[in-house]
């Protein structure tokens, strides 16, 4: 029976913990950012590439990689962005984090900054979550009153400050280049890659952008015995546990934290405690709302990046919606697409004239006026997406469209074949 | 320079150049909407896909890339017309066309509107969208242009061009998703001065001249490169004409002057081309207080007899012209009154000017110097100041023999009351003003979009107009006319045709020594030798 | 235009980064706290020029994000989620019974000025759906009942 493995929520799952400035030192905090600032930031870099972890927010890339893509000696600041937009249909574990463990991220930003030589760091946090910027902002205040953020951290003489910049409410900003544009004050629009941010990202400058839960991982990495301990957490490739956020029609809804070599079967029927109401599963969209969907055949495998990859699905920010036999997948595709085309940015055709005009189509299904030729012309249009866009939210919309075409076509056919 | 290949043909690009660019300037054709050499890449129409099927390392691009945001590389092959590619654009096309009103038949920009090309070229040719489109009203949005939002497929020019080329930002793009629209504020009207260009760059139909609203099929306008005179700038252009009658002026690309922009004022000067009743239009000698219509023999004949009468030495003969007058005009005016009278007495008004100073290179394309030769007047030395004050010294004295050329000094009551008792005036001009009214033979000349001359801009650079429209059929070019006078004064002028005159010049000064006709082509050529000018001011533009 | 104490955060604000623009999206929210919960064009104009940027771009900023309101909310903002988990276990038939019982629509301020509805994207609380925002405080898990409690509480 698979259990919580705890790093990350060691001090939420304490439930005499308290998460101020002065609580999570006692629980040993702010210790590893300590030995960090005695190492070179290159010897950080390195030892986070040595960990494997690759990033939380979504696409799953190596972190430690990304960090050394920053140029060095470039005239220029470098800028390190926590992504806390955390506004992935079924995604509420950063959240989690900033709420209840706040010194946790923060230290890991810390760490971050010091890696990358950024010395004014950023919290883009989507503006909706008013009472994790309250936790945000309380727990930076306690550090520039302590001295660990301002001119000295721990007589380490690196400058650094840190500014919590609160989003106003657009999903798109969860993606880099957008944010960056958010964050200088824009339209939230991604941006033409490349240029990729490492180059030219905040106001021009080198920047790299790291989702929350990432950065909360580097205490623990860069601990005494962390990359080894981290590394043992899952298979070659897939390191570190991550907070899975499970939602939908499980008896035990819930951010857990888990091992990556936990099986998907187990997460559903174990730590969420099987299908409420003693319905069937019918299916699981295992990544976020940008994922393919699962059927419930699908379900035994390993609930990681590459395992889901090799099933033509993802990981992505360890979301897991789960539907039960009563599920209207019609209505819940028309639900995501209906999601991606009031978050489209609209800069590019194929997704803003793509997620509208497949939403119509999912929308005559559901009025009855469903066909053949109409299924054959949503799995087009949502195929015309896919890889066409400028960003990643083409995809992301496309996705679910043909996934759910692919998996549940008799679902659409009950909608008009009994007319 | 280094190479990559486009449809297996060799294309040369600059260190950092996209493939688009590269292609274009090559001739190529791959189409584009959003992309626009003056304006940042937003890659954002993604109708210019290209499949790159060797990256330059041996390996192909996992997916159809967006030719204007791709650097163009050494050993990169390209294909722009491979059935993936064709699908490409397919897609694109249809999704542009579902929200699109498809109103062509009423459309100012059909036939030259690139969604119309490319959708007869890649679209599928029906759209399966059959649900309600997005539906906005015409709106008047500025001075110059109006906007049919419903054409409009989000391709961000026209918002860029408010950003990053006037800088003004009038113009934004509003909401987003489904519901992006671009538009002015809250009914605000733009205020810049460079409207037309937003109808330009608008590859549909959604912003367009309110100018030309209606008033001609684009497809039967005849198009020929010339240079607009409005002021001293010289904005290379295509003047747009149908049975001689002028439609419209649209900038055209010279990226020494003006890149591929124009003010809104010069695209107006179409109106004058068009002007028939100020027009001279056949000769004209003063029989006691009217002009009456005499042929050219009669006038010429006449003009030399009254010469031959009064035997003027070189003080009493003077010459006034504007510097509206071409290169060839002022050259010739000058050689006639030296080798007729061995006078020195060409006068133009030389006014200090004022250039405006932007960190928008647009701004600067407007100065206060409203004639198109203020240059080529220096170059070749005609006389004026400021102030006029040689030529109100010199028109002291008594006078017998003035040629007007054009209208100049046309608010200078003091010059215009001392010239009128000369004996004999004579003004040679296209319009009708002042000096028409007291000359004793007036000769009908061209506009410049009747014949083909020289200016030279502010820049010193010389540029040339073509014949557009055909001239009003008893009129001559002045070039002509006064090789003309200047034989029937018994001169052995031999000029037929302007390459010989500007040859001739050319030979005489130092300025346009080393310069032919035939070089001077689309793009302009500079002056030999340029020289400051004095009286010009920079100013910074307005903000 | 702002208060003192208002004033002070947004040139807090102002000096915690490189240039004036990119502070504009937290400052526009300090002006639409300050005005109830909306913007007019005299606050954006204002909030330009604190920023340094010309009008039309704080108003394509302000119509991208949805945070923004261009007319006033009502002194309760209902924000209910349903999108696809709170979708899932009864966000749809919370955001109808809500519209029912204030007997208006998504998008609209009750009469009385109390209620205003506005139907959310994921607001991030998937695990405790369905959920909802009232004006700046978390509402998890909540049912029809506690939607009913809350409504009529917050009505006297
Ligand atoms: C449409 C879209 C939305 C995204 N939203 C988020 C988000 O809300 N939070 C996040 O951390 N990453 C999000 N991402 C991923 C980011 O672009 C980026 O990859 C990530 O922040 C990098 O951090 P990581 O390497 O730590 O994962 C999104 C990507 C896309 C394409
Ligand atoms: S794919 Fe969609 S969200 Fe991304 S840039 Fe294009 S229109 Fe915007
Ligand atoms: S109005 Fe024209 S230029 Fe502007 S976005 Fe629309 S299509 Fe492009
Ligand atoms: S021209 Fe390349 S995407 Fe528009
Ligand atoms: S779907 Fe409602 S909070 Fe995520």
């Amino acid at each position: 029976m698979a259990e919580e493995t705890l790093v990350l929520f060691k001090n939420i799952r304490n439930p005499k913990y308290s998460k101020s400035l002065e609580g999570y030192k006692k629980a040993g905090g702010y210790h590893t950012l300590k030995k960090v600032f005695g190492m070179k930031p290159e010897e950080v870099v390195q030892t986070v590439k040595d960990s494997g972890v690759r990033g939380r927010g979504g696409a799953g890339f190596p972190t430690g990689l990304k960090w050394s893509f920053m140029p060095k000696g470039t005239g220029k600041p470098s800028y390190l962005i926590a992504n806390a937009d955390e506004s992935e249909p079924g995604t509420c574990k950063d959240r989690e984090l900033m709420l209840k463990d706040p010194h946790l991220f923060l230290e890991g930003m810390m760490i971050g900054c010091y890696a990358v030589g950024c010395h004014h760091g950023y919290i883009y946090i989507r503006g909706e979550f008013f009472p994790a910027i309250k936790s945000l902002n309380t727990a930076v205040e306690e550090l520039y009153a302590d001295g660990l953020l301002g001119p000295d951290p721990l007589g380490s003489g690196f400058h650094l400050d840190l500014t919590i910049h609160s989003g106003a409410g657009a999903y798109i900003c969860g993606e880099e280049s957008a944010l960056l544009d958010s964050l200088e004050g824009k339209r939230g629009q991604p941006r033409v890659k490349p240029p990729f941010p490492a180059v030219s990202g905040f106001n021009g400058c080198p920047t790299s952008v790291n989702n929350v839960e990432t950065l909360a991982c580097m205490p623990f990495i860069l601990g005494d015995d962390g990359v080894d301990a981290f590394k043992s957490f899952g298979p070659q490739n897939n390191s570190g546990t991550h907070l899975v956020s499970l939602s939908g029609h499980v008896k035990k809804p819930g951010v857990y934290e888990l091992r990556m070599d936990v099986n998907m079967k187990d997460i559903i029927y174990g730590i969420g405690g099987g299908i409420r109401n003693g319905k069937k599963l019918k299916g699981v969209i295992p990544g976020g709302s940008s994922s393919s969907v699962m059927t419930a055949d699908e379900v035994d495998v390993l609930y990681n990046f590459d395992e889901l990859a090799k099933i033509d699905t993802m990981l992505g920010s360890s979301a897991m919606m789960v539907f039960d036999e009563d599920t209207d997948v019609v209505q819940l595709l028309h639900r995501i697409t209906r999601f991606y085309a009031h978050e489209s940015c609209g800069q590019c055709t194929p997704c803003r004239e793509g997620t509208h005009w497949s939403r119509n189509i999912i929308r005559d299904f559901l009025n009855g006026n469903g066909s053949d030729e109409k299924l054959r012309r949503l799995d087009r249009v949502g195929g015309n997406m896919l890889g066409t866009t400028l960003c990643a939210l083409g995809d992301a919309a496309a996705l679910p469209i043909q996934s759910f075409v692919k998996k549940f076509p008799d679902d659409f056919r009950k909608y008009y074949a009994n007319k | 320079m280094p190479v990559f290949h486009i449809d297996d043909e060799p294309v040369e690009f600059h260190p950092g150049e996209k493939i688009l660019s590269a292609a274009l300037r090559n001739g190529k054709k791959i189409p584009h909407y959003c992309y626009h050499p003056g304006m940042s890449i937003v890659a954002t129409c993604r109708i210019c896909v290209v499949d790159i099927v060797d990256l330059g390392n041996g390996r192909p691009a996992p997916k159809l890339q967006t030719a204007c945001s791709v650097d163009a590389a050494e050993g990169m092959k390209i294909e722009t017309m491979n059935q993936k590619v064709e699908e490409g654009r397919k897609l694109v096309n249809e999704f542009l066309l579902i929200n699109h009103p498809l109103d062509c038949p009423i459309c100012d920009q059909s036939g030259e509107c690139t969604l119309q090309d490319y959708s007869f070229e890649y679209g599928s040719g029906k759209s399966e969208m059959d649900y309600s489109k997005r539906v906005y009203g015409w709106r008047d949005i500025g001075t110059f242009v109006s906007l049919e939002r419903n054409r409009c497929i989000q391709c961000s020019r026209c918002d860029r061009f408010t950003r990053e080329i006037t800088g003004t930002n009038e113009f934004g793009m509003f909401n987003r998703g489904h519901e992006l629209t671009v538009d002015t504020y809250t009914d605000r009207p733009m205020t810049n001065k460079f409207q037309g260009n937003m109808a330009d760059i608008c590859p549909v139909g959604a912003i367009t001249e309110k100018e030309f609203r209606f008033k001609r099929r684009v497809w039967k306008l005849k198009k020929n490169r010339s240079i607009c005179t409005g002021c001293s700038t010289g904005c290379n252009v295509t003047i747009e004409h149908d049975r001689n009658e002028v439609f419209r002026l649209k900038p055209h690309e010279n990226q020494n002057v003006n890149k591929w922009w124009m003010c809104d004022e010069g695209r107006l000067t179409y109106q004058i081309m068009n002007e028939r009743k100020t027009r001279i239009n056949r000769p004209l000698g003063r029989v006691g207080q009217n002009l009456q219509d005499i042929s050219w023999e009669e006038a010429y004949r006449a003009i030399a007899e009254r010469i031959s009468e009064m035997e003027p030495t070189g003080n009493e003969v003077i010459a006034l012209t504007d510097t509206h007058a071409s290169n060839e005009e002022l050259f010739l005016i000058k050689k006639l009154l030296k080798d007729g009278f061995l006078s020195d007495n060409v006068f133009c008004p030389l006014p200090k000017w004022e250039q405006r100073e932007s960190e928008f290179f647009i701004n600067t394309l407007i100065t206060t110097d409203k004639t198109p030769n203020r240059a080529g007047a220096l170059a070749l030395k005609i006389k004026g100041d400021p102030g006029n004050v040689e030529v109100k010294n010199t028109i002291d004295g008594e006078l017998k023999v003035v040629i007007v050329l054009g209208n100049p000094f046309e608010t200078e009551h003091e010059i215009q009351q001392k010239i009128k008792p000369a004996q004999l005036v004579v003004h040679i001009g296209a319009y009708h003003n002042c000096w028409s009214e007291i000359a004793d033979v007036v000769l009908p000349g061209q506009y410049y979009s009747e014949k083909k001359v020289t200016f030279t801009n502010k820049m010193q650079h010389v540029q040339a107009t073509d014949i557009v429209v055909q001239a009003l059929r008893r009129s001559r070019p002045e070039w002509q006319i006064i090789v003309e006078l200047a034989q029937s004064l018994g001169h052995k002028y031999s000029f037929s045709n302007i390459n010989q005159v500007f040859a001739e010049m050319a030979g005489e000064t130092k300025a346009f020594s080393g310069i032919s006709f035939d070089q001077i082509g689309d793009q302009g050529m500079k002056l030999t030798q340029t020289f400051k000018d004095t009286g010009m001011k920079l100013v910074k533009a307005p903000a | 235009m702002f208060s003192k104490e208002i004033q002070n955060q947004v040139n807090n604000l102002l000096s915690r980064y490189p240039f004036k623009q990119n502070a504009l999206i937290p400052i526009l929210l300090l002006a639409q706290k300050e005005n109830n919960g909306w913007l007019t064009e005299e606050w954006m104009q204002h909030v330009a020029d604190c920023c340094e940027v010309p009008l039309t771009h704080v108003e394509g900023v302000v119509t991208f994000y949805t945070m923004f309101r261009l007319k006033p909310p009502g002194k309760y903002h209902l924000q209910v989620c349903t999108c696809v988990p709170c979708c899932l276990v009864g966000g749809t038939e919370l955001l109808e019974y809500t519209e029912k019982k204030l007997n208006t629509h998504a998008g609209y301020t009750t009469g009385d000025g109390l209620f205003s509805i506005e139907e959310m994207e994921c607001i991030g609380a998937c695990s405790y759906a369905p959920a909802m925002i009232v004006n700046e405080d978390y509402h998890e898990q909540v049912t029809i009942e506690k939607m009913g409690k809350l409504i009529d509480k917050l009505s006297k």
